[in-house]
């Protein structure tokens, strides 16, 4: 992976022990692929009801944003606060 | 509406860095990039919030055939927190303002670079997602600090 981090957050001890088995070997795969084949695997195209009807959308500010989310879409989309 | 795909990835790369816009790749979508395993619907770009970029990221959009009218061309360099982007050939959502990370400079420090494409660290990810309370966000956060242990471990000492 071509990857320049410029930051490792200060008294940082990385330990993988407790990530979950599952999720390493999930993590580990994902790593030995390429990004293009990354890509494949991972944008998908579901139909959002409401969401997918307008093609442009924009808001003021975030607060705009949210309210409309939960005001207009379907709770199971989870888009609403928690 | 296509799928967005790496070659599809690449073109907004290219035009962005064409046109000198200054973005992050932010949520799940900056994620992947990171290497994290999970799928999402869009990509979503956190661009610096100024005329100048604003007028950048137009005219990137216009090369990518993505519909953008004079008057939406505006509101886009005026960087009104969130547009949404679903009339050009991928969906693409600009939030100029995401929760949970006060400035686009903090951000940018922050951020690392994958095969181009900038990135906003980790961190910034996670806490945004953390400040958004959305439900689907909250859903996804354990798997994601999880991945935020195994990334730093991978990236611990990288320069």
């Amino acid at each position: 992976m071509d990857t320049e981090a410029n930051m490792t957050p200060e008294s940082e001890d990385p330990d993988s022990g407790d990530i979950p088995a599952d999720w390493l070997a999930e993590f580990e795969a994902a790593a030995r692929r390429p990004l293009r084949e990354r890509f494949r695997y991972a944008f998908i195209k579901t139909c959002e009801p409401v969401m997918d009807d307008e093609p442009y959308r924009s808001f003021d500010t975030m607060a705009d944003y949210r309210a409309w989310c939960e005001a207009n879409l379907p709770d199971w989309l989870g888009y609403g606060r928690v | 509406m296509a799928v967005f795909d790496y070659r599809q990835a690449e073109e907004i790369r290219d035009a962005f860095n064409k046109h000198g816009v200054r973005y992050l790749f932010i949520g799940k979508s900056g994620a992947i990039l990171l290497g994290f395993p999970d799928s999402t619907q869009v990509a979503v770009i956190y661009p610096e919030k100024s005329p100048e970029n604003g007028r950048a990221i137009v005219a990137a959009l216009r090369e990518l055939n993505f519909e953008i009218t004079d008057s939406r061309a505006g509101e886009i360099e005026r960087g009104k927190d969130f547009v949404q982007l679903k009339n050009g050939p991928f969906d693409v959502d600009l939030v100029f303002a995401p929760d949970g990370i006060e400035r686009f400079e903090g951000a940018w420090r922050r951020h690392v670079v994958i095969d181009g494409f900038h990135v906003c660290h980790i961190d910034d990810i996670i806490g945004s997602k953390e400040a958004s309370r959305r439900a689907k966000d909250m859903e996804s956060l354990p798997r994601l600090r999880s991945f935020r242990k195994y990334w730093l471990l991978q990236n611990h000492n990288s320069p």
